[in-house]
């Protein structure tokens, strides 16, 4: 478990982080978001201890962090970089090793790491051989080979094709189910509702969110409701009377309709499921929670109306 | 330490890689020798038709060389003792090219002095040489024994003939030695120029590649600064070590194939002929290569670092190659001085400057390299070993603030 003390950081009187606190649960993918600038990478580096704190501290499993933690996380930084003329096999050899395992046990781990991505026969390639996906996937295991019990994936999806984006995201929820720690910095949304658990949203510097996925967007819920049914288009309007909005519609086959609902005053979904019951056929129904994507643009905008 | 040295490995191993490497390793030696042998044979060039006066206080030779000798050498004798000065100066003697002593002495200590005014050639002071030797035999085994010449010849002890230059009859300028321990003293600023330059570009393009943001997660600053000018010192004293395996073979061959008169008595007719070929004694007789060496490794180093902390920091402050082409102009320039400094101590050696040169780490190794190759006192050897306290402090100081530098620079790109 990492907790995270009201950490500042300023670059020349520029204040990045201010005094920004999280806790990130043992064996959690805990999503790290925020706009450009917003002070992300500034924190991970810190948690990497690559950047002294002017103020604040950082706890891992109660222990303050120190330089021998380092052996204990597995960094992917967003700007990908290797050694172009070394090959694949030696250069995860090399990382391994500065991480603290000795040659023999390197090796191990390159190989079953390799095998595990079915790339074994890349083990003795020039990483100028490879394509930029192709060096994506080595610079992934760059960053776990040597087992740590934390992983900071900054980015970890840009540059990959879709199948290779299913192929990160599964071996994420592996290295989960493994008990893993995993702070997951990303733009891309759909993946954070997917796989993360909890997150943090940081907007200038300052955390304006920390929640469980599910919280933060029963947070930003609007109270609206998407229904699919079959029936008649007049006899499904005149059941909402006057306690739920018709918002959009879609017919979506002959006789089959999707509309989403806005709920007016204390009604619930029970209480429309009861006014729709003789009227049209219910196919689906669900309260309609916003995507992460809408809460962090909610979030940010919210606090730039702030602002102005 | 540990990851110091895993870092240094993998830059040593990148070195040794690069094709470059490898054509240097074994070119550079190559163009050494190359220029060498046309040194030698240069030096080879000389007057061919001399004039030599015989001082023979003892009429040792009883006016008279070989029968058989040649033209180009022409002798003419003196029964009286010469000073040298006034060999040297007066108007009389200003026709002869070479004075030959033959003191009374001659026929125990074997010692001929030969004061030569301009370099004579080889073939001609062999001339010189064969010619004289020969006649003293004559005499010798007419005088001291009943064997013929032929037999006398077979058992005799060789004359050292002592070849000098008038104008430095004690032969205390050792200008070559103090060249030659300039051109040792540019090869250390040459190669920590070509591997400095090594480190700056390895910095540069690990920040512009970003794999430094890895390394940084798993290892301290200091310590990949440490392991990257380890790695590519390690690689800069391995090629220089080739160099130096290189060199002495290939002298070996000079010696042996290419300029065998250099060494063998028997193309010169069972004379020795050593001590004929001022270069030739330079590089094959009068450098101390031993004590050279010695002293050469741990001053090379020490050196190295000093400039590689500085290479380091310019590489960890620049954004692109391009940047660090600039910045390291002036480290260029000291690298420079440090070489021109080589030749002020060499012309000005008593001089306030020259003393202060010693002592200053851009240039303690270049001044350190032409003392030894020109000799040292007990007291000139303590110098140098304080000299060498000083660069190794001064090392050891900047080695510290280049890595908070770098530190602190490394990751703004």
């Amino acid at each position: 478990m990492i907790r995270i003390e009201s950490l500042s950081k300023s670059f020349q009187q520029q204040l990045v982080l201010d005094a920004v606190s999280m806790h990130i649960p043992a064996g959690q993918i805990f999503g790290l978001l925020g706009p450009n600038g917003a002070g992300k990478t500034t924190l991970i580096r810190i948690i990497n201890q690559m950047l002294p704190a002017n103020d604040g501290q950082i706890y891992l499993n109660g222990q303050a962090l120190q330089k021998k933690h380092l052996s204990e996380i597995g960094y992917l930084p967003e700007e990908r970089g290797l050694y172009k003329n070394m090959r694949v096999g030696e250069q995860l050899l090399f990382f391994a090793q500065l991480r603290g395992f000795s040659r023999p046990d390197a090796l191990l781990k390159v190989r079953y790491w390799l095998d595990r991505f079915d790339i074994r026969d890349w083990e003795h390639k020039r990483l100028a051989a490879l394509s930029k996906g192709m060096a994506q996937k080595i610079q992934f295991i760059a960053a776990l080979v040597h087992d740590p019990s934390i992983l900071i994936l900054d980015e970890p999806l840009s540059g990959f094709d879709p199948v290779n984006v299913d192929l990160i995201m599964n071996e994420m929820k592996a290295l989960k189910a493994q008990g893993k720690t995993i702070i997951l910095s990303t733009h891309n949304m759909k993946s954070v509702d997917e796989i993360c658990d909890r997150a943090a949203l940081l907007h200038q510097g300052k955390k304006i969110a920390e929640d469980s996925v599910w919280n933060l967007r029963d947070a930003h819920d609007k109270g609206q409701i998407i229904v699919r049914f079959k029936g008649h288009m007049l006899g499904f309007a005149n059941a909402l009377w006057t306690d739920f909005e018709l918002l959009e519609q879609h017919e979506i086959s002959e006789g089959r309709f999707e509309c989403v609902l806005g709920i007016r005053g204390q009604q619930r979904v029970n209480d429309l499921m009861r006014a729709l019951q003789d009227k049209v056929e219910v196919e689906r129904i669900e309260k309609r929670l916003p995507s992460m994507q809408e809460v962090f643009i909610d979030s940010i905008s919210g606090k730039e109306g702030n602002h102005a | 330490m540990r990851n110091t040295w895993i870092i240094a490995k993998r830059e040593l191993q990148e070195r040794l890689r690069q094709r470059g490497f490898w054509a240097m390793l074994l070119l550079g030696p190559l163009l050494v020798l190359l220029l060498l042998g046309l040194f030698l044979k240069a030096a080879d060039q000389g007057k061919t038709d001399i004039n030599v006066l015989i001082v023979d206080p003892g009429q040792l030779l009883e006016h008279r060389v070989l029968s058989q000798q040649e033209k180009s050498v022409h002798y003419y004798f003196i029964d009286d003792y010469l000073e040298i000065n006034e060999f040297r100066d007066a108007k009389a003697y200003q026709q002869f090219d070479v004075m030959l002593e033959l003191n009374e002495k001659v026929l125990n200590n074997k010692k001929v002095f030969v004061f030569f005014r301009d370099q004579a050639s080889l073939d001609t002071r062999m001339q010189l040489k064969f010619q004289v030797e020969r006649r003293m035999e004559e005499l010798l085994a007419a005088q001291f024994t009943k064997l013929s010449v032929e037999a006398f010849r077979s058992i005799k002890q060789g004359f050292i003939f002592d070849f000098r230059d008038v104008y430095d009859p004690k032969n205390e300028a050792k200008d070559a030695q103090l060249w030659a321990g300039f051109a040792i003293g540019s090869f250390v600023f040459l190669f920590i120029g070509i591997f400095g330059m090594g480190i700056l570009r390895a910095t540069v393009r690990e920040k512009s590649n970003r794999i430094v943001e890895v390394l940084i997660s798993a290892v301290e600053p200091q310590q990949l600064m440490r392991g990257k000018l380890v790695g590519i010192g390690l690689a800069a004293l391995l090629q220089f070590s080739a160099w130096i395996f290189l060199l002495v073979c290939g002298f070996w061959i000079f010696r042996s194939f290419v300029f065998p008169d250099l060494l063998d008595p028997s193309h010169w007719q069972g004379m020795q002929a050593l001590h004929i070929n001022p270069l030739s004694d330079l590089v094959f007789e009068d450098l101390p290569y031993g004590w050279i060496l010695l002293h050469f490794v741990p001053f090379f180093l020490a050196t190295y670092f000093f400039y590689g902390a500085l290479f380091s920091v310019i590489g960890a402050r620049s954004t692109a190659e391009s940047d660090g082409q600039q910045f390291v102009i002036p480290l260029l320039l000291l690298l420079t001085f440090s070489v021109a400094s080589g030749i002020v101590y060499i012309l000005y050696p008593a001089s306030t400057f020259s003393e202060l040169l010693r002592y200053l780490p851009f240039s303690s190794a270049m001044i350190a390299m032409i003392d030894l190759c020109k000799g040292l006192t007990l007291s000139q050897y303590a110098n140098l070993l304080l000299s060498f306290v000083v660069l190794m402090a001064s090392s050891f100081v900047l080695l510290r603030l280049a890595a908070r530098s770098y530190r602190k620079h490394i990751l703004t790109f």
